[in-house]
């Protein structure tokens, strides 16, 4: 069954080039828009199953794509959406998430050019997946302090957690390490038993879990 | 009341009658010497009349050659200024009543007329003083009035008076008509009347003249109209006084002095010659010792008389005065009674005394003490104008650096609309080419592709981290403490951020205040080899302060690296930004920003 897409960004030139590219592989672009209003008005009459957004768009030019796509998020459950942003911050991730991590994804822009990697995010987020772009996450991993506990994982635990924030199955990580599910699983207690964290054992709420203590200790000196 | 030339500054409108002032200096010593004549022709006659003692003949004559020498003096110090001539005319009326006193039938009747004739004289000095002039059309019609009464009804009566009535050796009435009419009582009566209405308007309008006005003004009209008062409650009691037992002779003296007392109180508030000199040597002495500005019109008020007082420093290039702040100071409107004394030193306008017109009275005084303050003045002008130029070299400062906050977010928002767009689109197709191409494609061709991608995806990495260092999206999307948490997260090294909440504040300031800290972290990881940094954002006190500490090596050379730049900058928002760097001690760098909200 293809996929239906809504396709929002204000440059016209990404619309067609991102168009193009998803057409070769079999998507549908039902409706695109080139700012929030018109946008919403698409997804209200043609409720795809997922939304590209860009995140800066008309009319104020600075968080409107992420703003709209809370509200879609919030009306349009069974829509995923796939936020696009030519800048990660990773405070914006985890408004978009919010309180679970369905039928979300959040991805550099220049990654759109890497196909594969595009298409197989927004596959993901289509199907209720999630999809984290690995640069945020490998941000997120990188910043850390002296005494913490993300040391004391090995060096494939620790790639078994990114893409576990990156909001892939256990299937997709067995698939991508080329290890057996079973393996995949006792790498991830050892990790949460290490990281001193609940077992999850629902996908959404484990990459929520997981992004929320890599962003814990930065989230702790916050004090908004 | 005194009506300055157009240009508001210390003019004698000249109200001369049309004559040179020579020509009216005469005059008016011709008519003192008249009324001097006249008074040494009917004072002896005065004196042997039966019912006039000898203390009231001196009082006559006291009074009457004081207002003739007071006037004189009067009008030779001011020659512009009717006061004096009225003063003569005062002292020649004064005199010219007491014909009636004389023994020849037709000086008795000019007497008999005139009894009544510096009345219409003292009416006119009175209303007029101290200017000289009638101002408005109720004091002109008032004082009509009064000559009307005292030389065109007061003489009639003369034709009911019949002196032989009383004394058969007496002089003859020339112009009897009536004797003992009846009508005699009434025409007295009525003329008392006229006279007691005269006199309180009169003294309404003194009142009203002292109420409005100013300082100066009431200096002025003071001497006045202190005696005035003494000499009439004198009067008024001893009137009362007269048919009883409580000796209402004293009374009579207190108005008979104060009415001597009366032409010098006009000649002193004419003149004010010796409180003016007294308060100029004050000033001398004082003007030896640094003044502030403040102190510098206090003192010059006070030797003016004139607390209203305010001081004026000339801007050359501005044209125009301004005040010790460097603030513009407007010349006072023509009506508004203020006058502006310019002060010039070597040819050069320094300042302006913006003061009450009164003051223009003492031109002596006023000319003393802008000569005195003139030193003093031009220091301050100098002051005030370095002040003024000082404060337009501070806002074009802070305008500078808004300038360049907003000209670095613009060229992020370009690069990020225009052409960090455009490369996107542009990797998009090549691997759009790449993918139609097949696997079955061309490998040469695949691989030209390949590189040509890699290097769009370089381009935009770059791309990427120079727009972030110009000016990070998110500094102008999420504030300050948002940028500093994204711009940490990506710092290698272990930094503990701590903030106090913090609100959104003006883009030089938040953008500012971010570059510190980048540079800051930038100089510890490059030299400091630290272990652990430590950034702290806090706004307290209307100020905004962010502080970043590392325990690294220390001895940072503070005027070297990029926080030399941000200095300058954090000073021209009225900011400071302090190093220091101890060797083996870290470094802490701080900015302050002051920010009073709104």
């Amino acid at each position: 069954m293809t996929i239906r897409v809504v396709l929002a960004d204000d440059a016209v030139l990404i619309r067609t080039a991102i168009g193009a590219l998803l057409r070769q592989y079999d998507f549908h672009i039902v409706a695109e828009a080139g700012d929030r209003r018109s946008l919403w008005e698409a997804i209200v009459a043609t409720e795809p199953d997922v939304a590209i957004v860009d995140v800066r768009m008309p009319p104020n030019n600075r968080l409107d794509g992420l703003e709209a796509a809370l509200e879609i998020r919030s009306a349009y459950p069974g829509i995923g959406t796939l936020v696009l942003s030519q800048y990660l911050e990773s405070r914006y991730l985890t408004t978009l998430l919010g309180e679970n991590a369905r039928g979300v994804g959040y991805l550099l822009k220049e990654r759109v050019s890497g196909a594969n990697t595009f298409v197989d995010a927004l596959n993901r987020v289509a199907a209720g997946g999630c999809a984290i772009d690995p640069e945020v996450v490998s941000l997120m991993l990188a910043s850390r302090r002296r005494d913490d506990p993300l040391h004391r994982l090995t060096a494939r635990e620790r790639e078994v957690l990114a893409l576990m924030a990156e909001g892939r199955s256990n299937q997709a990580i067995a698939q991508r390490l080329r290890l057996t599910p079973k393996t995949v699983e006792s790498h991830i207690s050892s990790i949460f038993l290490g990281l001193d964290l609940p077992p999850e054992p629902d996908n959404h709420r484990r990459v929520l879990a997981v992004l929320a203590y890599l962003r814990h200790p930065t989230d702790r000196e916050q004090s908004q | 009341m005194i009506s300055v030339a157009t240009i508001g500054s210390c003019k004698h409108d000249g109200s001369v009658i049309g004559r040179t002032v020579l020509a009216s200096r005469a005059i008016v010593i011709v008519t003192a010497g008249c009324g001097v004549l006249l008074a040494a022709a009917v004072l002896p006659f005065k004196a042997q009349a039966v019912d006039h003692t000898l203390g009231e003949t001196i009082f006559g004559g006291t009074a009457g050659v004081l207002f003739l020498g007071a006037g004189v003096v009067a009008h030779l110090r001011r020659p512009d200024n009717n006061v004096g001539l009225l003063m003569v005319l005062v002292g020649l009326g004064w005199f010219a009543e007491d014909l009636q006193f004389t023994r020849l039938p037709v000086t008795y009747t000019a007497g008999a007329m005139l009894y009544a004739a510096s009345g219409g004289f003292i009416a006119h000095l009175v209303v007029a003083f101290p200017d000289g002039r009638l101002s408005t059309r109720g004091q002109r019609w008032l004082v009509g009035a009064a000559y009307a009464t005292a030389f065109g009804l007061s003489p009639l009566q003369v034709v009911f008076v019949d002196p032989l009535f009383y004394d058969q050796e007496h002089p003859p009435n020339l112009l009897l008509v009536w004797p003992g009419h009846p009508m005699e009582e009434v025409f007295v009566s009525v003329l008392g009347v006229i006279g007691a209405v005269l006199s309180a308007a009169v003294v309404v309008v003194l009142a009203r003249r002292w109420l409005s006005a100013s300082g100066p003004r009431r200096r002025v009209l003071a001497p006045v109209l202190l005696t005035s008062l003494i000499g009439g409650l004198g009067l008024m009691i001893h009137s009362a006084l007269e048919y009883t037992d409580l000796s209402p002779h004293i009374w009579m003296l207190v108005y008979r002095v104060s009415f001597c007392v009366l032409p010098l109180a006009f000649l002193a508030g004419l003149l004010r010659v010796r409180l003016g000199r007294a308060g100029v040597a004050a000033l001398l002495v004082e003007l030896q010792r640094p003044l502030s500005a403040s102190d510098l019109r206090d003192r010059l008020a006070t030797a003016l008389g004139d607390q209203s007082l305010q001081i004026g420093y000339w801007r050359p290039g501005a044209g125009r005065l301004v005040d010790a702040q460097g603030l513009a100071l407007d010349p006072p409107s023509p009506d508004s009674g203020r006058v502006v004394t310019n002060v010039d030193r070597e040819g050069r306008r320094v300042a302006g005394l913006i003061h009450d017109a009164a003051v223009c009275e003492d031109e002596h005084v006023l000319r003393a003490v802008t000569a005195a303050a003139g030193l003093t003045l031009d220091n301050q002008r100098l002051t005030a104008e370095i002040r003024a130029q000082l404060g337009e070299v501070h806002a074009s400062r802070a305008r500078i650096v808004a300038a360049v906050t907003e000209e670095r977010r613009r060229v992020e928002r370009d690069l990020h609309d225009g052409v960090q767009q455009g490369l996107v689109a542009a990797a998009i197709g090549v691997r759009a080419v790449a993918q139609r191409l097949g696997p079955s494609g061309d490998e040469e061709i695949r691989t030209l592709l390949r590189v040509c991608g890699e290097g769009i995806d370089t381009a935009l990495a770059d791309l990427r981290a120079l727009a972030r260092g110009l000016h990070p999206a998110i500094l102008s999307e999420d504030g300050l403490v948002a940028a500093l948490t994204a711009l940490i997260e990506r710092t290698p090294v272990a930094v503990e951020l701590d903030v106090t909440p913090v609100p959104r504040l003006p883009a030089p300031i938040e953008s500012t205040a971010y570059l510190v800290v980048a540079e800051a972290l930038t100089n510890t990881m490059k030299h400091a080899g630290a272990g652990y940094v430590w950034v702290s954002v806090a706004h307290q006190d209307r100020c905004l302060r962010v502080e970043v500490r590392d325990d690294g090596a220390g001895g940072a050379d503070p005027n070297g690296s990029g926080l030399l730049g941000l200095a300058d900058r954090v000073r021209a928002l009225d900011g400071e930004l302090v190093i220091r760097s101890e060797p083996a001690q870290g470094t802490t760098v701080t900015a302050s920003l002051p920010w009073s909200g709104v």
